[in-house]
């Protein structure tokens, strides 16, 4: 296990998120500003389309979360639950920034 | 071999008839019968308890309960301008005017009733008419049009229906009444002076004790009525409204048993004495009782149904024991309500209730020992109806005293018991409505069209609302108007509030007017986000994907990248086609452009092309050929008009009489990018043959010889609905007017994702309030409305283009921010089925019914074939 470099901070999106490749898996990376980044990985549990780094960022009873673009499940950007589902999961990565790069902790 | 089916014959179309076929066809027996109806006027089934209505919208077509096309639907021979003139019940056949014979084997006479016309000399000159189908209506309208003042001789309820009818004419309205005070069946005697005075202070005069005599030439109008009382009343025009009569002319003439004083005589299964001859709603005798009203009529109509299923099938016949008389209705704008034994009764306890300053009247009738409800009468406020309703139904002992029962007020009046009747007309009880909004129709509408309750005459109405409201808290489920957990307001004040306090983005909203989490996160949700994206596009129409105001993260799924995202994720494409209109050099472009990037092709309901299958990443490349050969975004990924369908119309079509597919044209291009509640589609069609199912659309213009008619809140999909004929015989100015006000109008009162019809069917006063908003203008609000329009179109922009201007704007194309870190291959597949291109993902969600090749069965290789 590593940290992938995925590219500059300044061209993450602010409020939304954008996938990055990470060691050959998609990683959807949100920029909250001041909340932080987030990242879980970019497949939708439900189809497994690579599609979450496209959702809209929704904050649920104090949760923050993003919501599949395709049939609209919530899931925990922290821990990747399905706030609808408790079978679903997507998986979270860690996601940090040092000297304005975006680095990834890859996985398997 | 064919087998013959039996015949089952009803004579007579109103609602009571009607409302018969409505059982049959629900208990299946129109598969069973072969049934014939016949109708003696020009029109299939119509509400004549709202006949007033027609003077509203000046057409027949809010009343109408069905369709020829209904009953074509249902396999039942509809015979409309028929009369039945001969039963012969030994041979059981009946004979038309027209002189056409008929055999039945069973037969319902639903022949209804007649208005009651007063022997007076001169009752049959000129302008004296009655009150009871739509071509009465028509002859009341032409009278009125020359008359400046009118009578209506009877002072029950239907007596003030033609009253207000006719004041609503612009008549100057009297009211003859023969008895000494106003509805006499239903109110005691003061009940009847409080209504007169307060029907007199709307301009009605009202003259009581009086019979006419005669009438003869006026001097100072064309009529003057003589009194008994040696005083006279002038009038152009006089409306006998003096009561009604059973129309049971045929089964007098069939040798069928009447009544001694008219009525066709039934027993409990609603059978005459005539073998298999049933009898339903006001034509019929049962215990020497006539039901003049329209929900004993909907009981017997069942009853004799389930008789006749019993002969069939199973089913265990119902019996008519019966029914309740009470009424509660607005007459002139004023409550009136009669329970039970509303006059009383001797020996009758009572508790009064005078309120002189109010103008409320309330009396209620008790048993000897008072402790049990046996009539009530109401004037001036019907808030009491439901509870004293069922208290009177039930039977239920009188919990403390009587009084207390005048003095509860309205609050608990959605407070009845599970087995209480809600809607009469309907027989849905309150417990039907609780178990339906449990089982998740939490909308007016879907209660209506899942229960049939309030879809009668109407009244129960609110008191529906309340039951739906109360059962949703009861649930603990989202029943204030709030959109979502950040927000307690519903769209409508959300729109008002941006509007008026100018607010323009998403942070301001939620921190002004929201609930931010505790941690002060103002994030929202996909909820209000979308919601309030689409509020602050309808109200500046701003690009959608602006970043400087946040817009571009409050948009939904397809606003958010311009296109409709597909189940494996990639998006589809669907340029305008305004009206449907193409060139050939337009179509090889379009061709072109999909076949290089391998699209799937497939032409929308809406006459345009839909490309399927382009990546994130490709979205810009393809729309910039796309606005290179002229064409401009659809709006197909956002909740505002889609398309414009047309006939060809006039300029090709050779029954067209309009330029239909001018005008899609030209109205797609004036509201294309009017972000609203929810999609818009309309239709154009170039005449009555309606080739461009107009009806079905939000708005729907179908032209006449004069110019367009205009249909508002149609539907498809799920829940259909024809639209309402909101105006005909519009100047293409005027129709531009009226769609500019109903759809800001739209645009300022719907809830968020509500779409046209639901819209319609939730506002109070339905198709005759938005008529009196946007065409009498009773808010005053055209003007504001008119000018929004107006800055909407102007800010018009091709999304696309914008963003293919500003390279800053197109960075949220890239799907990845390190492309280049991609591995080799991509795991997406696809197969191809019919020389087209199709996602292979495994199945999951929605969709989950296999894709096959029907165009070559033998070859399985086809369809199995994975280009990876």
């Amino acid at each position: 296990m590593s940290w992938v470099n995925v590219g500059d901070e300044k061209n993450l999106p602010q409020g939304t998120g954008i996938a990055a490749w990470v060691a050959g898996k998609a990683v959807a990376i949100f920029n909250l500003g001041k909340d932080g980044l987030f990242a879980l990985e970019n497949t939708d549990p439900v189809t497994g389309v690579g599609v979450l780094a496209r959702g809209l960022i929704c904050e649920m009873e104090g949760e923050l979360c993003v919501a599949s673009p395709i049939y609209k499940q919530h899931y925990s950007l922290t821990t990747g639950k399905c706030i609808e589902d408790a079978n679903l999961q997507a998986t979270p990565f860690e996601v940090k920034t040092e000297q304005g790069q975006v680095f990834v902790l890859a996985k398997g | 071999m064919a087998v013959t089916k039996p015949k089952l014959v009803v004579v007579g179309n109103g609602m009571v008839g009607h409302h018969f076929i409505e059982q049959l066809c629900g208990l299946g027996l129109n598969k069973q019968f072969d049934v014939h109806v016949f109708g003696e006027e020009p029109r299939p089934a119509y509400d004549r308890v709202q006949l007033s209505k027609y003077f509203e919208t000046g057409s027949a077509e809010p009343l109408m309960l069905t369709s020829a096309q209904d009953y074509a639907d249902w396999g039942i021979t509809l015979h409309l301008n028929s009369q039945v003139t001969n039963i012969d019940t030994a041979t059981k056949t009946l004979v038309t005017a027209a002189g056409d014979e008929y055999q039945y084997d069973r037969l319902v006479l639903s022949t209804g009733s007649f208005p009651f016309v007063p022997p007076i000399q001169g009752n049959d000159r000129a302008q004296c008419l009655v009150y009871r189908t739509i071509e009465d209506l028509e002859a009341i309208q032409a009278s009125a049009a020359n008359s400046k003042v009118g009578v209506v001789v009877g002072g029950g309820l239907l007596g003030l229906e033609a009253a207000n009818a006719m004041k609503q004419l612009g008549v100057k309205t009297h009211v003859v009444e023969f008895a000494p005070q106003l509805m006499p069946v239903q109110l005691n005697d003061k009940a009847g002076e409080l209504l007169c005075s307060k029907i007199e202070e709307l301009g009605v005069s009202v003259h009581t004790s009086k019979a006419t005599t005669a009438i003869i030439d006026g001097e100072s109008a064309l009529h003057r009525m003589t009194f008994n009382d040696d005083t006279f009343l002038e009038t152009d025009m006089i409306v006998f409204s003096a009561g009604i009569r059973p129309q049971d002319a045929l089964a007098r003439v069939a040798g069928i048993n009447i009544g001694e004083r008219g009525g066709i005589q039934i027993d409990n299964y609603c059978l005459t004495s005539a073998p298999d001859v049933y009898a339903i709603g006001e034509c019929a005798l049962w215990e020497q009782k006539i039901f003049g009203l329209v929900a004993p009529g909907y009981q017997m109509a069942r009853v004799a149904a389930s008789h006749i299923a019993s002969a069939v099938s199973d089913v265990k016949p119902s019996a008519f024991v019966g029914a309740d008389m009470s009424t509660k209705l607005k007459l002139l704008g004023v409550d009136v309500a009669a329970i039970g034994a509303s006059r009383g009764f001797d020996n009758a306890q009572f508790v009064e209730l005078s309120d002189n300053q109010t103008g409320i009247y309330k009396k209620l009738w008790l048993d000897e020992s008072g402790q049990f409800l046996k009539g009530a009468v109401l004037v001036g406020d019907n808030s009491d109806y439901n509870r004293l309703l069922d208290l009177y139904l039930s039977q239920d002992e009188i919990a403390g005293s009587a009084v207390e029962l005048l003095l509860a007020g309205a609050e608990s009046e959605a407070d009845l018991k599970d087995t209480s009747i809600v809607c009469s007309c309907h027989q849905v009880t309150k417990g039907d409505i609780v178990e339906a909004v449990k089982a998740g129709n939490h909308k007016m509408a879907e209660i209506k069209s899942c229960t049939r309750a309030a879809s009668g005459c109407g009244g129960c109405a609110p008191l529906v609302q309340k039951i739906i409201d109360q059962t949703l808290q009861a649930e603990g489920l989202d029943f204030n108007a709030g959109i979502c957990a950040h927000f307690d307001h519903d769209r409508q004040a959300l729109y008002h509030l941006c509007q008026v306090e100018g607010i323009e983005d998403f942070d301001t909203l939620i921190t002004k007017h929201g609930k931010p989490s505790e941690q002060g996160h103002t994030y929202g949700c996909d909820i209000c986000k979308p919601a309030a994206a689409s509020i602050f596009a309808s109200l500046k129409n701003h690009y959608v994907l602006n970043q400087d105001k946040g817009h571009v993260q409050l948009q939904d799924t397809n606003d958010a990248f311009l296109g409709n995202i597909q189940k494996d994720g990639t998006y589809s494409i669907v340029p305008r086609v305004a009206g449907g209109e193409i060139t050939p050099a337009k179509l090889i472009a379009m061709g072109e452009i999909a076949q290089e990037y391998d699209l799937y092709t497939k032409i929308t309901g809406g006459q345009r092309i839909d490309m399927f299958g382009a990546k994130l990443s490709e979205l810009p490349e393809i729309w910039k050929k796309l606005i290179d050969a002229g064409f401009e975004t659809g709006h197909a990924y956002g909740k505002s008009l889609r398309t414009v369908k047309s006939c060809v119309g006039s300029t090709w079509c050779r029954y067209g009489v309009q330029d239909s597919v001018g005008l899609a044209i030209d109205l797609e291009n004036r509201y294309k990018g009017l972000r609203s509640p929810h999609k818009l589609k309309f239709a154009v069609s170039g005449c009555t043959r309606e080739c461009a199912e107009a009806q079905s659309k939000d708005i729907g213009i179908i032209a006449s010889d004069k110019g367009w008619n205009l249909f508002v809140a149609g539907n498809g999909g799920m829940r259909p609905r024809h639209g309402d004929l909101f105006a005909t015989d519009l100047t293409t100015e005027e129709l531009y007017l009226y769609i500019d006000r109903i759809l800001m109008f739209y645009v300022k009162t719907a809830d968020k994702l509500q779409r046209t019809s639901t819209w319609m069917d939730s506002l109070e006063g339905g198709l005759a309030y938005l008529q009196s908003v946007v065409i009498d203008d009773a808010l005053g609000l055209n003007a504001e409305l008119e000018q929004q329009m107006n800055e909407v179109v102007a800010a018009y922009q091709c999304e696309w283009k914008t963003s293919l201007e500003q390279p800053e704007y197109l960075a949220r194309f890239n799907e990845f921010i390190n492309p280049d870190a991609a591995p080799e291959s991509d795991d997406s597949g696809y197969q191809r089925i019919r020389d087209q291109r199709f996602p292979a993902i495994k199945d999951a969600g929605a969709g989950n019914i296999a894709i096959r090749d029907i165009t070559d069965e033998q070859s399985t290789t086809n369809s199995e074939e994975v280009v990876a």
